[in-house]
């Protein structure tokens, strides 16, 4: 593998729930790159198939989902491992901070037990050493007092508390590459701040994913940022580049929804990824749309060096 | 899933043919079930399809009246149950505050009391026909409902549509009965159907202690009197499995039922957050 | 604090206990007839009216309704639970002995229903929807659905009657006359009243710990236990079973409170000299202080089960504290 090929590669990836009303697609057709050591925005709002793709990767969607098209890990399509091993790639190549750092440790587990036991996993060190592992890793994401805490049940931790230990408990194995699904929701903005400083301190030179829906956390850590919009990547390309010159009228509609931009909603509503529109999802809510729009689905054109959107209006 | 309708209409099916049993007893039973009608302890034969017991009573006969006391027993019971349990979990439930409390207490010291000995000794001192055995049963089990329904209950008092009918001007009586009951009915009617169903075999079951209305057929008296004259022992299984096997049947059919009707009512799916 | 939680606990019991005494006296005495009348009425048909005196006297039916209550309620308090008409000796020693022999079968049936119930219903919560779930669900309905009493009698009829491998009843065989009473001999007698127990309790175990591993299953902890690369069953018993486990506490709870009424049908139709049958033989002889004396035993039991459950709870759910009433 050269040194300038992609870590992880999503190609045609395409997901799917039966309900009792239709299939919901929540992904459809998603192309993504990771090179090594890069971090990737994926900014979107809930229900746009972000999480689903961060937890696609991983393989840890519901087992009657369907899904379709390949993931490449290191040239190793990761959707047709068998189970033991897609178990040695979780945890010790891939790992993921779950949304929801309230519900995501075990409540009846200590929380220095919960990380040993990655460590015991992956790294083979046992009893006290691996303990010892675990409240090094604590330590390493600025819990104070870190022996004590490790003995502690997560209802004992703050909320920014057990977000840091989330991230201990990700970064317990050392993957080459981390999945975080919003790691910074629901916490004020001094706590947000500390955790994106650590989160970008702990990841140097790792591929990051970064799910968001907060774009000025994907401005300050992203080298790249994928817009997602009903289940589709409908722009890409380097931070600076698509924050300041956004293609999509998606992107530009959410920027402009930011306080600081003025803080004006897009109109309308997501559409129903159970019977999608034919043509441009975002459509029947863009102001620019035309005719085509309607009927043709666009696919990503280049805008710009390494910029593409999802957009007619380019095509 | 193929497999939960049909459940559904099969044991429907059972069910309303038991009531038809029930209803129209006198027209298809072919004898009277007190009058004696043969040899005693007769093996079945072709007028005597069961055989007879020690009184020489026709048992198919006695097995066929045996279904009103059941039905009774069961439905009556349900409804008083289900009634008393939705009203008083309604009222706990939409006014809150010291009612609630008042009502959760009271519930609180009478569940300490078990329910199936309380009936029991209710049922010695009474001796209750089985109509009054079925409103004791009904209201001794409503207490157990009143809980879950006063929950569902507490959280539809201050959902939106109803705090918005209130401030209109309506009244309490009003949105109770127009806005909150409605939205319990689908749990009340599975409450209903397995009260129905626990009661049956209770009521069946006070029939085998001896407790038991005499002057009304029941299969829980039948098997005990099976065992009482040695049906175990000398081996009348005509007398002894019938009664018993009409119970289960009926028990199954019911919770086929609830069970089914539970499973539509309670969405499992788990929305993945996208 | 623990120790004034516990206190207030206790007081709430007890006062719950003192409502459900004077319940019971009320219902018992309040009422048409009077229970001495009942029982002479068994005996014979018309009771001469010095009988009916001198029983009256004896049990202090003549003073008035006041003096009974208070009489009857300390008595409780004390010990005296009253005085049984059939075996002319005092409630509280016959209901303890017979309370032995019940525990004889109803425990080492309650605990396999549990093991059982766990090990089960936690498998079949986990694999949701797999043959072996839906097999065993319906199963469990199946039984569910059995009229206890009637599947004491299937149990007795197959498998002592037809097929002869274990005795019709009672808890020893004669032999024990001359021999006097050996444990392999009642442990033979027990087998099928504790099998017919444990059939009656396993399913509700069952779908308590069912439905508990499925709202487990569904948890963000187990998404990420699996996150870390651990396999299918180390996941569900590290992390699922001790968590869908915490309701168990109350279920253990209730099965000692519905102790009493699971053991009347199995006791009556086996023939085991528990608690059960003695409620059975009260009813027949219409022995109401005796009756009387079961019905209070089963509250204490469960008031004191509830109250035990509580206690416990706190140290199996690192997230409760005594002191609250957090439990599910």
């Amino acid at each position: 593998m050269r040194m300038d090929d992609p870590l992880l590669c999503v190609r045609g990836l395409k997901v799917g729930f039966p309900t009792a009303d239709g299939v919901v697609k929540a992904s459809n057709i998603v192309d993504l790159t990771i090179r090594a050591g890069e971090t990737l925005a994926l900014l979107g709002e809930t229900g746009s198939g972000k999480t689903v793709l961060g937890m696609a990767i991983l393989r840890l969607l519901q087992p009657n989902t369907r899904i379709e098209g390949e993931i490449l890990y290191r040239g190793r399509d990761l959707l047709s491992l068998p189970q033991e091993e897609m178990q040695k790639v979780r945890g010790r190549e891939i790992a993921v901070v779950l949304q929801n750092s309230g519900t995501s440790l075990n409540p009846v587990l200590r929380v220095g037990d919960q990380i040993a036991e990655a460590i015991t996993l992956h790294r083979g060190l046992k009893g006290a050493e691996a303990e010892a592992a675990a409240v090094e890793l604590l330590d390493q994401v600025r819990i104070t007092d870190p022996a004590r805490m490790a003995r502690e049940y997560p209802h004992r931790f703050s909320g920014g508390m057990r977000e840091r230990a989330l991230i201990a408990l990700a970064l317990a194995c050392n993957p080459s590459f981390l999945i975080a699904d919003e790691p910074t929701r629901g916490l004020d903005a001094v706590t947000k701040r500390e955790i994106l400083n650590l989160f970008s301190e702990v990841n140097r030179g790792r591929s990051v994913l970064f799910i968001t829906h907060d774009i000025e956390a994907a401005a300050s850590l992203a080298a790249r940022v994928a817009v997602m919009y009903a289940g589709e990547i409908i722009e890409i390309g380097p931070v600076d580049a698509v924050l300041s010159s956004p293609a999509h009228p998606y992107t530009r509609g959410l920027l402009e929804s930011l306080p600081a931009k003025g803080m004006r909603p897009i109109p309308g509503s997501a559409p129903s990824l159970i019977a999608p529109p034919p043509g441009c999802r975002f459509f029947p809510r863009c102001s620019c749309g035309a005719g085509r729009c309607e009927i043709e689905h666009p696919g990503l054109v280049e805008v710009g060096p390494g910029h593409y959107a999802r957009c007619m209006l380019y095509d | 899933m193929p497999g939960r309708n049909t459940a559904l209409y099969l044991s429907l099916g059972v069910v309303l043919a038991y009531c038809a049993v029930a209803l129209s007893a006198p027209v298809i039973a072919p004898f009277d079930p007190f009058v004696i009608s043969g040899p005693p302890l007769a093996p079945p034969d072709a007028t005597h399809l069961l055989g007879t017991n020690d009184l020489s009573q026709d048992i198919f006969s006695r097995l066929i009246w045996g279904t009103r006391a059941t039905m009774v027993l069961g439905f009556l019971g349900a409804v008083v149950s289900v009634v008393m349990g939705t009203a008083v979990g309604i009222v706990a439930g939409y006014y809150g505050g010291r009612v609630d409390e008042a009502v959760m207490r009271f519930l609180d010291v009478m569940m300490t009391i078990p329910f199936f000995p309380l009936l029991l000794v209710l049922t010695i001192f009474f001796r209750p026909g089985i109509y009054v055995t079925a409103v004791i049963m009904g209201l001794l089990g409503g207490l157990g409902s009143v809980r879950i329904i006063r929950s569902q209950v507490l959280s539809l008092a201050v959902a939106d549509f109803v705090v918005g009918t209130k401030a209109l001007g309506a009244r309490d009586g009003y949105i109770m009965a127009r806005h909150i009951l409605p939205n319990v009915l689908p749990l009340v009617g599975v409450k209903f159907v397995t009260s129905a169903q626990h009661f049956m075999l209770v009521g069946i079951g006070l029939g085998f202690l001896g407790m038991g209305d005499p002057n009304v057929v029941d299969w829980g008296q039948m098997i005990e009197r099976a065992s009482k004259n040695g049906g175990i022992v000398l081996g009348l299984w005509w007398w002894l499995i019938p009664p018993g096997l009409a119970v289960t049947v009926i028990s199954l059919a019911l919770a086929w039922f609830a069970y089914a009707c539970e499973e539509r009512i309670n969405p499992r799916f788990q929305v993945m957050r996208v | 604090m623990r120790a004034a939680y516990l206190l207030r606990r206790l007081l709430y019991s007890a006062v719950a206990f003192g409502i459900s005494v004077t319940i019971m006296f009320v219902i018992l005495r309040l009422m048409p007839g009077d229970y001495i009348t009942l029982y002479l009425e068994g005996i014979y048909v018309i009771a001469p009216p010095e009988v009916v005196q001198a029983y009256n006297h004896a049990y202090g039916i003549d003073r008035p309704l006041i003096d009974q209550y208070f009489s009857y309620f300390l008595g409780i308090l004390q010990g005296d639970w009253g005085y049984s008409l059939s075996y002319s000796r005092p409630v509280l020693d016959v209901i303890s002995e017979k309370l032995v022999w019940t525990l004889v079968i109803l425990l080492p049936a309650t605990i396999l229903s549990i093991i059982a119930g766990i090990a089960i219903g936690a498998y079949s919560g986990w694999r949701r929807g797999s043959k072996a779930d839906v097999a065993l669900l319906n199963g469990m309905i199946f039984l569910r659905a059995i009229p206890s009493y009637w599947l004491a009698l299937m149990i007795l009829l197959v498998f002592a009657f037809y097929l002869g491998l274990f005795p019709l009843g009672g808890y020893v065989s004669l032999s024990a006359l001359d021999t006097g009473i050996d444990p392999l001999d009642v442990l033979n007698h027990a087998a099928l009243p504790i099998f017919t127990l444990f059939l009656f309790s396993v399913t509700g175990t069952y779908y308590l710990m069912r439905n508990s591993m499925l709202m487990t299953a569904g948890e963000d902890y187990i998404v990420t236990a699996r996150a870390k690369g651990l396999d299918d069953m180390t996941i569900l018993r590290r992390h699922a079973l001790k968590n869908a486990m915490l309701p168990m506490v109350t279920r253990v709870a209730l099965q000692c409170a519905g102790m009493l009424t699971g053991s009347i049908f199995v006791e009556t139709i086996f023939s085991w000299p528990g608690i059960g049958m003695l409620t059975f033989e009260a009813l027949q002889v219409r022995d109401l202080p005796l009756l009387q004396g079961i019905l209070l035993m089963d509250t204490l039991i469960v008031i004191v089960a509830n109250i035990g459950a509580d206690m416990i709870y706190p140290f199996v759910d690192p997230r409760v504290e005594v002191g609250n009433d957090a439990r599910a």
